[in-house]
């Protein structure tokens, strides 16, 4: 029997993997559910008070995400964290919002976090004080604050797999087929490191959504030396193997992705940011007037549900009636200790 | 709602908390059941907000690592969800582990017994290994038994994965009895052997039935492991001396394990030996153990439904009809376990075994 590779029980593998089509789709729907309640709690405030605001499109939103993923090897390379910790906080940030919208939760937050979880979650813990304290306008609730709703949103599903990591998998097998020159990895440390730069690009673009690690990995080797990548293709399959039409294809739409990934234009970002001031949940805006109401609203159900328990706890004692007058409720999470 | 929230909701709902069942330093311990079917499950609800540096990295580690990893023996994380400021992981529901089981003097382990534990501890620790993590922490409470009698590896709050050679770990990690010398010397670069010497520990403490290398401290543990395995030499364990928190300890002879397993087969003992070898590199891994000639040798391990339970442990799992009706099959199996040749024992025990197997087929790993 055929061993399933690591890879294929991961976490990764069965759920953060999408056609270019599946994306678009989540992204749409997040979108237009995200403008439904929105317009609907403008409306509820003041009565056609939602026609005047344009709302952010899809791809505003993904643009306004990219940005802030940029930002993230910069953020990496002032704290000098390991690699690993920034491809992770990009994969976060990414994924959370296939779960969220940035009118719900504005990216430059949920990146805070997002790094600062993944600092924790690659075993590269730094306290949270001198995090914040090295970042300009940002206090520990910030970051806090979002910790579990991030973690929450990656079904805490913590381990990525990187292809950065695929890379050197690929630069090591090449060092090793059977004629490799001697010392190659000197003499031509400048070919790894220019794929590892491709590696960089592409993590700006939706491509680890869509591909496998060592995909990524050798399109990239492919745009910095297309005869090592060969090399080490052609160690992997015969010649004839079915395998490596498709495999063509596939290298060469992950080229293009890492082609067209370039950082987002400041301006246009701009643009879209200041239209999200005007359009971004009023519920979740600290001291508006939707945020006191949804507040008071989830008060009131707390306390519903503490009185509910109050006079479910009277009725303990009685041999029969724990199971049977539960009910469907059952929700208890016992959080009083 | 947001749909994040609300599909928290939606999890939480599945999971009952029946009954606390324990209290840890960061955790609380429900027994509880999914409401569609009944199924018994463990709930582990870690409080997160005491912690100024949010979810903690033990949290972290457990989850993160028991969310990839689906084997037959290691402990299955069944669900994770959050209310308020807690998280709760939902664990599959095991009744006693390995010390439990080691502590009941009134249980008496054949060596087939012990082969069964062994086998499923290498089993669980090989796939832990082959996903390029490291557990530890193995030690006997941390090798959870289900009612099938499955061992199942469980605590991943000190695991850490590993890959790239010359890549810092801390040395401070492995209760102490079970700890190698190699950690004990301070090393900071170290691999999936550290976990084998601490199965090689366990494996001596089921057939002394009380722990092999009890050290006090730190430094009386490399004393007790020199005593009983015999100081290292440089041929033994060549740059031992040069580990950062190396100190000599004193010279003891070395003393064939056989003097103290008086019992054991020579297949045994030379696993045994292999699991305790000081030089790292050459220490068996787990899963040319699992190759090993003691799993291939008479007697067979026990069918996991046969091992020896604990008391509570057999009331727990059997249904009621078993406990009216065949009171005596389930004595049977506790007390009038004899060593006996293999042969004789499966004849004798495989009537009741059939009896008492009524648990549904085991998943495939």
């Amino acid at each position: 029997m055929a061993k399933t590779p690591l890879y294929e029980a991961s976490t990764q593998f069965k759920n953060w993997r999408y056609s270019p089509d599946s994306l678009a789709s989540v992204r749409a729907s997040l979108n237009s559910a995200a403008v439904a309640v929105i317009r609907n709690t403008f409306e509820s405030d003041e009565p056609g008070s939602s026609s005047a605001v344009s709302f952010l499109t899809p791809d505003e939103e993904l643009l306004l995400v990219r940005l802030y993923i940029s930002k993230i090897p910069q953020l990496c390379g002032f704290f000098h964290f390991p690699e690993e910790v920034e491809a992770t906080a990009v994969s976060y940030l990414k994924r959370f919002y296939l779960k969220n919208t940035v009118m719900d939760w504005h990216p430059k937050n949920v990146m805070l976090t997002a790094l600062f979880l993944a600092t924790k979650t690659t075993n590269n813990p730094i306290s949270l004080e001198a995090y914040t304290n090295n970042i300009p306008k940002t206090s520990p609730s910030d970051v806090l604050d979002l910790e579990f709703l991030v973690a929450q949103s990656l079904g805490f599903e913590f381990a990525v797999w990187h292809a950065h990591r695929a890379l050197w998998g690929i630069w090591l097998d090449l060092q090793s087929v059977p004629d490799a020159p001697r010392n190659r990895a000197t003499t031509h440390a400048d070919i790894y490191d220019a794929a590892l730069q491709h590696v960089r690009a592409s993590r700006l673009s939706d491509a680890e959504l869509v591909y496998t690690p060592s995909q990524i990995a050798l399109a990239s080797l492919s745009m910095a030396s297309p005869d090592l990548a060969s090399e080490w293709a052609a160690s992997k399959f015969p010649p004839d193997s079915p395998s490596v039409p498709g495999l063509q294809t596939t290298l060469a739409s992950i080229r293009a992705l890492i082609e067209s990934s370039v950082v987002p234009n400041v301006e246009a970002v701009r643009a879209v940011d200041l239209r999200l001031k005007l359009c971004k949940n009023p519920e979740k805006v600290v001291g508006s007037k939707a945020y006191l109401a949804k507040k008071a609203e989830d008060e009131r159900k707390a306390e519903e549900k503490r009185m509910k328990k109050a006079a479910e706890a009277t009725t303990e004692g009685d041999p029969f009636g724990d199971e049977l007058a539960g009910g469907p409720g059952g929700i208890d999470d016992d959080d009083d200790d | 709602m947001d749909a994040v929230e609300k599909a928290n909701t939606e999890r939480q709902k599945r999971w009952v908390k029946d009954q606390k069942v324990g209290e840890g330093t960061y955790a609380v311990v429900y027994r509880g059941r999914e409401a569609s079917t009944n199924r018994k499950v463990a709930i582990k609800k870690i409080k997160v907000g005491q912690f100024k540096d949010g979810l903690d990295m033990s949290a972290i580690r457990e989850v993160k690592y028991l969310r990839e990893l689906k084997h037959q023996n290691v402990i299955e994380l069944l669900d994770v969800f959050s209310s308020k400021t807690n998280l709760n992981l939902v664990l599959e529901f095991l009744d006693s582990d390995l010390e439990n089981i080691i502590k009941d003097r009134s249980l008496v382990f054949l060596p087939a017994d012990i082969k069964s534990w062994m086998a499923m501890t290498f089993r669980g620790l090989e796939f832990c290994h082959r996903n390029w993590i490291l557990h530890r922490d193995l030690k006997p409470n941390n090798l959870l038994i289900a009612s099938d009698g499955q061992l199942k590896i469980a605590d991943f709050g000190l695991a850490r994965d590993f890959a790239d050679p010359g890549y810092k770990m801390t040395c401070q990690v492995i209760t102490r009895w079970y700890r190698p010398p190699e950690l004990l010397f301070g090393s900071r670069y170290y691999s999936t052997a550290v976990d084998v010497w601490s199965v090689g520990c366990i494996f001596a403490e089921l057939m002394l039935r009380t722990p092999y290398l009890a050290g006090e401290s730190d430094m009386d543990q490399l004393k007790t492991t020199f005593r009983a395995l015999g100081t290292p030499t440089e041929q033994d364990w060549p740059g031992h001396t040069k580990l950062p928190d190396y100190v000599p300890i004193g010279q003891f002879p070395k003393t064939p394990l056989r003097d103290l397993f008086t019992a054991a087969s020579a297949d045994t003992l030379n696993l045994l030996a292999q699991c305790l070898v000081y030089e790292p590199r050459k220490r068996i891994s787990a899963k040319d153990a699992l190759t090993h000639a003691y799993f291939f040798a008479l007697p067979y391990p026990s069918h996991p439904s046969k091992l020896p339970k604990c008391a509570a442990q057999i009331t727990a799992a059997l249904p009621l009809e078993e406990l009216d009706g065949n009171t005596l099959s389930g004595k049977t199996n506790r007390l009038k376990r004899k060593l006996s040749s293999p042969d004789d024992s499966t004849k004798t025990r495989s009537t009741v075994a059939r009896r008492l197997d009524f648990t549904k087929p085991t998943p495939g790993s």
